[in-house]
């Protein structure tokens, strides 16, 4: 029955005039969702898509409290930055390979994301207070980006603060008492425009990789 | 049927889906539905990433010193006493230790899974004692380690980094609350475990989620994992 009605119909067509009112061939928007798709998969795999790329993201973020320390610029609390994305960091100035990677890092970072570097601050935490002054840390910053900020406070506090965001550190002394490393955890943690902890990039993310993922916080 | 066919041949219903229109419809409810069905099918679960554990540098029952970045790359379960806590007193203990043997039996392929016992009572959890507290539960500590440090930076790692409320009852004793937490090796929490002391099952299926998706962090599953989490494809508790 319906084997009748089709061969009806099939018999039938080239005598219909033709129905397209359109001008578009009918298989136009099927090859416009293959090339979707494709650039989507594309977008997906090459990165720059609107998820975060090369951080480690944190599901439910919740604000990650504030703290105050000095800098050479005076005090400094981490909600001085609300409205911008924050890229923190711990580290020291006399550390020999680890933070200098990372500062260089940050800094390609800034300069990857060109103009609007200046919606994003860098700040870096010292984990060694002792040797490390304000104008220390200062001057140290000024190397990588004059525009990173480098604090300190009392050894504790600097340890409850780094303790809060993950990082461990302490003193390693080599052989004489005068001179130390200090071991400590090395990642970067990207807070977003409302203090929210939103991404840590484990050790060696490059500086364009954390500028991908740093841009889509910037508003 | 035979009676409505020669209307229906002229209809345009048999053409219908070669119409722009009607593609352009599909053309946008096709992604759509696939998010959807990703979303309510939930085809991947996964342990939600809740936020990062505490950095610490503690010392342990042979006193020797264990910190955070020890815990690196390794699955850890935590949990939080003090080893003078006897009955009535509620003790994930046990739970640590079904823990640690179905760390032995489970395919983790290759991924450590480590088990520390953080202690808020320093005054009288010596190395010592932790050594001897450890032997009468019967743990092995080649992968359970027992550790305590000074009172103000317990608080801040027990209290502050892993949310856990503790308290000293004014008898030498603690009210607190048992919690375990799972933490992954990039160190981040993945399951918080209180107030009721969590069955078996439920802590073996997140050992699971959390290996299967460590297997699958490179290469094109970590887009499907993403898409979990983006999706909030956890399973139930």
């Amino acid at each position: 029955m319906s084997a009748d009605m089709g061969s009806q119909t099939m018999d039938e067509r080239p005598a219909t005039p033709t129905r397209h009112r359109s001008r578009w061939p009918w298989w136009l928007p099927a090859a416009i969702l293959l090339l979707v798709i494709g650039f989507a998969a594309y977008r997906l795999i090459a990165g720059g898509s609107a998820t975060p790329q090369y951080g480690i993201a944190i599901d439910s973020p919740t604000p990650a409290g504030d703290f105050t320390l000095q800098s050479s610029r005076g005090a400094v609390s981490l909600s001085d930055f609300r409205g911008k994305p924050v890229l923190l960091y711990f580290g020291y100035t006399t550390c020999p390979d680890v933070c200098p990677t990372t500062l260089a890092d940050l800094r390609m970072a800034m300069q990857e994301l060109g103009e609007d570097q200046s919606k994003v601050q860098v700040l870096f935490v010292s984990v060694d207070p002792e040797r490390d002054t304000v104008e220390r840390l200062g001057a140290y910053l000024q190397y990588f980006d004059p525009n990173f900020i480098g604090l300190t406070g009392p050894l504790a506090e600097i340890e409850a603060i780094a303790n809060r965001f993950g990082v461990f550190f302490q003193k390693n002394v080599v052989d004489s008492a005068a001179d130390y490393l200090i071991d400590h955890t090395s990642a970067v943690l990207l807070l977003d425009a409302d203090g929210k902890l939103r991404l840590m990039f484990p050790y060696a993310t490059t500086g364009k990789q954390i500028a991908d993922d740093t841009r889509l916080f910037i508003r | 049927m035979h009676a409505s066919s020669p209307l229906t041949v002229d209809k345009p219903k048999r053409l219908a889906w070669r119409q722009p229109a009607v593609l352009w419809v599909i053309l946008a409810v096709i992604p759509l539905v696939a998010v959807i069905a990703f979303a309510v099918l939930q085809p991947v679960k996964v342990r939600p990433r809740i936020g990062l554990a505490p950095g610490y540098a503690f010392t342990d029952q042979n006193g020797e010193q264990l910190t955070s970045e020890d815990m690196r790359g390794k699955l850890v379960m935590y949990d939080f006493t003090y080893t003078n806590c006897a009955a009535p007193c509620l003790q994930t203990a046990a739970a640590m230790h079904d823990v640690q043997a179905l760390a032995k039996r489970m395919d983790t392929a290759g991924l450590l899974v480590e088990l520390v016992t953080i202690s808020f009572d320093p005054e009288h959890d010596s190395s010592e004692q932790l050594r001897r507290h450890a032997a009468a539960i019967g743990a092995d500590t080649d992968n359970w380690h027992f550790v305590t440090g000074a009172a103000d930076r317990l608080k801040n790692v027990i209290g502050g980094g892993f949310g856990v409320f503790y308290e000293p009852d004014g008898a030498g004793g603690f009210t607190f609350d048992p919690t375990m937490v799972l933490v992954d090796g990039n160190g981040i929490i993945r399951a918080i475990y209180e107030r009721t002391l969590p069955d078996m099952q439920t802590i073996e299926r997140d050992l699971n989620l959390v290996v299967t998706e460590v297997r699958n962090s490179e290469g094109p599953g970590k887009l499907v994992y993403e898409a979990a989490h983006l999706f909030l494809c956890y399973p139930g508790s």
